[in-house]
């Protein structure tokens, strides 16, 4: 019994790891921030822990913060002009966000070690600490979608116009959720670079970003539980139905499409949306009506 | 030298036109971007140097790309955007769906390739390479800009001079106006993306000669040129996309030639953050790139 377990350990770790972007990337949908960069802040990130503890030799926890702040930062100069722009915009400047981060990688080859990337990072990330970030990750999810703050995000992303004559600052919070999401990437991102000896530049390209976009699409975009659901589906999918492991981008790829078109809220949302109609079916027949179309 | 780069970032930004031309136009119509643009693209690569291999004459492989290309394209608006339009969130959605179209074709030619660079036989064009004024062209460049030039006309010509290109830009302006004049939108739909897969499938066999290097992860970094030179002749204007897409070009052989190399790819998106920033709109856009309206 803990031989299987054993054997499944790398999978736990992926899981975990991708489940941490994929919290990064459904942070800032909930604010109706159509950002695809999520993918580029992790590779800020990485290479931040990478660089600090190869070449200045920094513990790794220290390394760790510089990332999360760095994520961060990045993430609030990229706010600036993401607020002046709206939707397909935003999405095209991120995608650009993300090639510029990965041209500038190859490029400086002495700081970043070019194409090569970095090697030999120690590996001071074990399944424990994963474990322990996920919980922390989730935790932090919850805290924010049940504060004010969420509350905010949710109305934003309904209706910009409406959440503005409410008297909540789009601009504030779309910055706010933005760099969360950055410092939560670029965490993510150093975990994965002490998790794994090595980083090189393409590792944070388009099929990873499509990765991450799928697992948050699939599961859903609104519940907490839509970004678990989809990369635990999506990572355990290939592993499951062997055939399919060969066929992982071709399964993404229709599975993205029927998804977005048949469920377009996800698994997750959907199941949940019904489950509450029921309940609230039940309880009052006569304001069913009302509750679904809220 | 300077004349010469010129003269090569012309040709090149003829190809990026054809590319960038079928990519806005989708664009305008549907306000739909689709991310599959690039496999499409690189279907046409692969047909031509099938139908080439198997003893075809060229121009039988590129009437063939042309074809399949935007025969993909119009299956792409079916599955991929059909349903999601009438559902009201296809802004967000589209993007999704058409990125996992992109997937399930590169696959496709994944499988079909054995992950395999696949190159045109040697003599495919001839080459033959003609001197002017002290510049150099050769037989391949030529067909090439022709071949750029030739296509844009026939499809400015359809667009803005027949009663089918004015049924797409009454639908561009409003569906439901159109649909009132006795227009179906659905078969309009269809014929863009006709047109605009058979403009990349064109582009993707010219870049296939240019470069002889097909493989199935080519269509990638074209679009995201694509989505460069659409920010900035402006989102939905043809004529925006073909100016921007000469700039592109001659803007992107210079600075290969006197930039250090390595650089293009963060010079030329930065260059388009500033856009975004200056003028969102781009160079000849109507859209109103930070428009506050509801969505979702």
């Amino acid at each position: 019994m803990m031989n299987l377990l054993l054997g499944y350990q790398p999978l736990l770790d992926l899981f975990l790891l991708h489940l941490g972007l994929a919290y990064a990337q459904w942070l800032v949908l909930r604010a109706g921030v159509f950002s695809l960069g999520t993918v580029g802040l992790a590779a800020v990130g990485a290479y931040t822990g990478g660089i600090l503890v190869v070449t200045y030799g920094l513990p790794a926890p220290l390394a760790l913060i510089a990332s999360a702040l760095s994520g961060g930062l990045v993430a609030l100069a990229l706010s600036v002009p993401l607020a002046r722009l709206r939707g397909i915009y935003q999405a095209i400047a991120t995608v650009a966000f993300i090639q510029i981060v990965l041209s500038l990688n190859i490029y400086a080859t002495n700081v970043t070690g070019g194409a090569q990337g970095i090697t030999g990072i120690p590996k001071t990330v074990g399944t424990p600490l994963l474990l322990l970030a996920g919980a922390a990750t989730i935790y932090l999810m919850y805290a924010i979608t049940h504060s004010r703050l969420g509350r905010a995000f949710d109305a934003i992303r309904q209706n910009e116009a409406v959440a503005a004559s409410l008297g909540v600052s789009i601009v504030r919070h779309q910055t706010l959720a933005f760099v969360l999401s950055g410092a939560l990437a670029g965490v993510y991102g150093a975990l994965e670079a002490f998790h794994s000896y090595a980083l090189v530049p393409s590792q944070f390209g388009f099929p990873y970003l499509i990765a991450i976009l799928s697992y948050v699409v699939f599961g859903g975009r609104t519940s907490l539980w839509g970004p678990i659901v989809g990369t635990a589906v999506l990572i355990l999918l290939p592993e499951v139905v062997r055939p399919l492991a060969d066929a992982r981008m071709l399964v993404f790829g229709i599975l993205l499409i029927l998804t977005i078109n048949f469920l377009p809220k996800g698994i997750a949302d959907t199941l949940i949306e019904r489950a509450r109609g029921r309940r609230l079916g039940a309880r009052r027949p006569a304001e069913a009506d009302t509750a679904k179309g809220s | 030298m300077l004349l010469q780069q010129l003269l090569n970032g012309v040709v090149v930004g003829g190809v990026y036109a054809l590319f960038a031309v079928g990519f806005n136009l989708v664009f305008g119509v549907q306000r739909l971007l689709n991310l599959a643009h690039g496999a499409v693209f690189m279907t046409g690569a692969f047909v031509a140097y099938y139908t080439v291999r198997a003893g075809g004459p060229l121009i039988l492989g590129f009437v063939a790309a042309a074809i399949a290309s935007g025969v993909l394209a119009m299956i792409i608006e079916i599955v991929c955007f059909r349903r999601l339009r009438k559902s009201g969130d296809a802004e967000f959605g589209a993007i999704i769906s058409s990125m996992g179209a992109g997937m399930v074709i590169m696959t496709f030619w994944q499988w079909v390739s054995q992950t395999q660079v696949l190159r045109f036989p040697f003599d495919t064009v001839p080459v033959v390479i003609y001197r002017f004024w002290g510049l150099r062209v050769s037989l391949l460049q030529l067909m090439m800009a022709a071949a750029a030039i030739a296509i844009v006309l026939v499809m400015a010509w359809f667009i803005y001079r027949t009663a089918f290109g004015r049924q797409v830009r009454a639908v561009t302006d409003s569906e439901r106006a159109s649909m009132l004049v006795g227009i179906n939108p659905n078969r309009i739909y269809n014929l863009t993306y006709f047109i605009s897969g058979a403009l990349a499938g064109a582009a993707g066999v010219l870049v296939g000669l240019a470069f002889n290097n097909i493989n199935f992860t080519m269509g990638e970094p074209y679009l995201m040129f694509g989505f460069a030179i659409i920010i900035l002749g402006g989102l939905g204007s043809i004529p925006g996309a073909l100016m921007a897409s000469l700039i592109f070009g001659m803007v992107q052989t210079l600075s290969i030639a006197y930039l250090p190399s390595g650089l293009t790819t963060a010079f030329i998106f930065s260059a388009m953050f500033l856009i975004l920033l200056v003028r969102p709109n781009g160079l000849m856009g109507r859209e109103e790139a930070g428009s506050l309206r509801g969505r979702r």
